[in-house]
């Protein structure tokens, strides 16, 4: 009885630590196409036009834009959802970070744009707030998922190829929603990161730099830990006329950027 | 002289296992070392992101308290209480302390945003809307860097407690690390807001 205790303390907080861990629990195969309307409800055209806009988007800038619909995210919020979908597929190039992924929740009436690290600094939070908000819930609120998926991804799409400075041959006529995109908080919150993560490289190089660190280059050849990345194969190519396939993910990062909301 | 030539040939050939063996221990060695190293690093890296994305809530929270206290006049308990959160976050010198302080401040803004179901037209304002998005989108990162930096914390406090681990870590002077778990009356109260 004495030993029991403190085991089943022990145990509780492995449980509990595992709980706020979080294992990968959203499990979809990899998308082929960049539409993937499991929901099914999308109509036939606006997938084909949006398929082919989002594969033109990522020949032109190399961003990856993936639209999902699922009848439901299950047990899981929509936010946890899309991310672990988003890191599971690795949407957007390794080092530009530049995924995208919209999701669509049938039955639990939530939606969520979901930003790779690369394109937080002008799809913003706020600027996917109100596309979510103006563009894409008053048609949702009317039952048209079809044109508030289309409409509200299309202007995000948009805003990605201008960024770029390309434009989109297939891209149709849009306008675009009367949204001003108001930076909040300090200028220098995007470089915080960057700034806090390169103390930590030069801060932390001064500790145990020992005769040791010259030895790999003496060596030579014996395995690192902590690879990223993905070896997959990105195949493709071009298939034209809005049946593009998506080849699958580069390897881009995502941070929880983006928002999300019901209707 | 047959003799001596078998007796060279033996010898370097003992000398060769033994060197090989030699190498094979220090790479074991220097493997075991890098991984403690690696591990605590991955930590550091990972809570890194949690300050990043913590001191960008932090920005956040004037401009948001603000934006109520011209319509919620009188929450002044609250206001003062969410200055004072933040005020905490800022002078804890240690892990534990910013995230006792974090986890507090959590508590108050869900309280803060629930505000709006008592004045309407702090509801219908935009600029509280874009920055109630902003705070949503800050506590998602949040999220998502609490359970990256709970994910490398599990690696390196099980590494701590291997058996060669242990010994490792010890060399590299690197220790277990304290997960980072969000309060229940955080996750119970994560605002959750329709359009």
């Amino acid at each position: 009885m004495q030993r029991f205790f403190p085991r089943l303390i022990l145990t509780l907080t492995l449980l509990s630590v595992l709980a706020t861990t979080g294992y990968s629990q959203a499990d979809l195969p990899m998308p082929s196409r960049y539409v993937e309307d499991y929901a099914n409800v999308i109509n036939d055209s606006d997938e084909r036009s949006l398929n082919g806009v989002l594969q033109e988007l990522e020949q032109k800038t190399g961003a990856q834009y993936i639209v999902l619909t699922v009848l439901s995210t299950g047990d899981l919020p929509i936010e946890q959802f899309s991310i672990e979908l988003a890191e599971k597929w690795k949407l957007g190039q390794k080092g530009k970070d530049n995924g995208m992924l919209f999701v669509l929740s049938k039955n639990d009436r939530r939606w969520r744009f979901e930003v790779g690290y690369g394109l937080e600094g002008f799809v913003t939070d706020q600027y996917c707030g109100r596309i979510g908000r103006d563009v894409l819930v008053p048609y949702l609120r009317k039952g048209d998922y079809s044109r508030g998926i289309y409409e509200s991804n299309l202007q995000i799409v948009q805003r990605i190829a201008t960024e770029a400075g390309v434009s989109l041959t297939g891209m149709p006529k849009i306008t675009p929603a009367p949204i001003r995109n108001k930076r909040i908080g300090l200028p220098c919150c995007s470089a915080l990161p960057i700034l806090i993560f390169l103390l930590l490289i030069f801060g932390g190089a001064g500790r145990g730099m020992g005769w040791w660190f010259f030895l790999p280059f003496m060596m030579g050849g014996f395995g690192g830990h902590g690879g990223y990345g993905r070896s997959g194969s990105f195949g493709g190519g071009s298939f034209g006329g809005g049946f593009g396939s998506f080849g699958g993910g580069m390897g881009g990062g995502f941070g929880g950027g983006g928002a999300s909301g019901g209707w | 002289m047959r003799n001596i030539g078998k007796i060279w040939i033996a010898l370097i050939a003992v000398l060769i296992v033994v060197l090989l063996l030699g190498l094979g221990a220090f790479r074991w060695y220097i493997g075991g070392y890098n991984k403690a190293v690696n591990l605590d690093q991955g930590v550091e890296k990972a809570w890194a992101d949690i300050d990043a994305a913590l001191q960008r809530r932090l920005d956040l929270v004037p401009n948001l308290v603000n934006t109520v206290k011209g319509y919620a006049t009188h929450e002044k308990e609250l206001f003062e209480n969410i200055a004072n959160a933040r005020t905490k976050y800022f002078n804890a010198g240690s892990r534990e302390g910013k995230i006792e302080a974090t986890n507090e401040l959590t508590g108050f803004l869900s309280r803060l945003l629930m505000l709006q179901e008592s004045y309407p037209e702090l509801k219908a304002n935009e600029n509280f809307r874009d920055l109630q998005v902003a705070l949503e989108g800050t506590e998602n990162r949040i999220n998502v860097a609490r359970t990256r930096y709970n994910e490398a914390a599990r690696l390196l406090n099980s590494y701590t407690k291997q058996f060669f681990g242990s010994f490792f870590c010890r060399k590299a002077g690197v220790g277990p690390v304290d997960y980072f778990e969000a309060t229940e009356q955080a996750k119970t109260e994560a605002p959750k807001v329709e359009f």
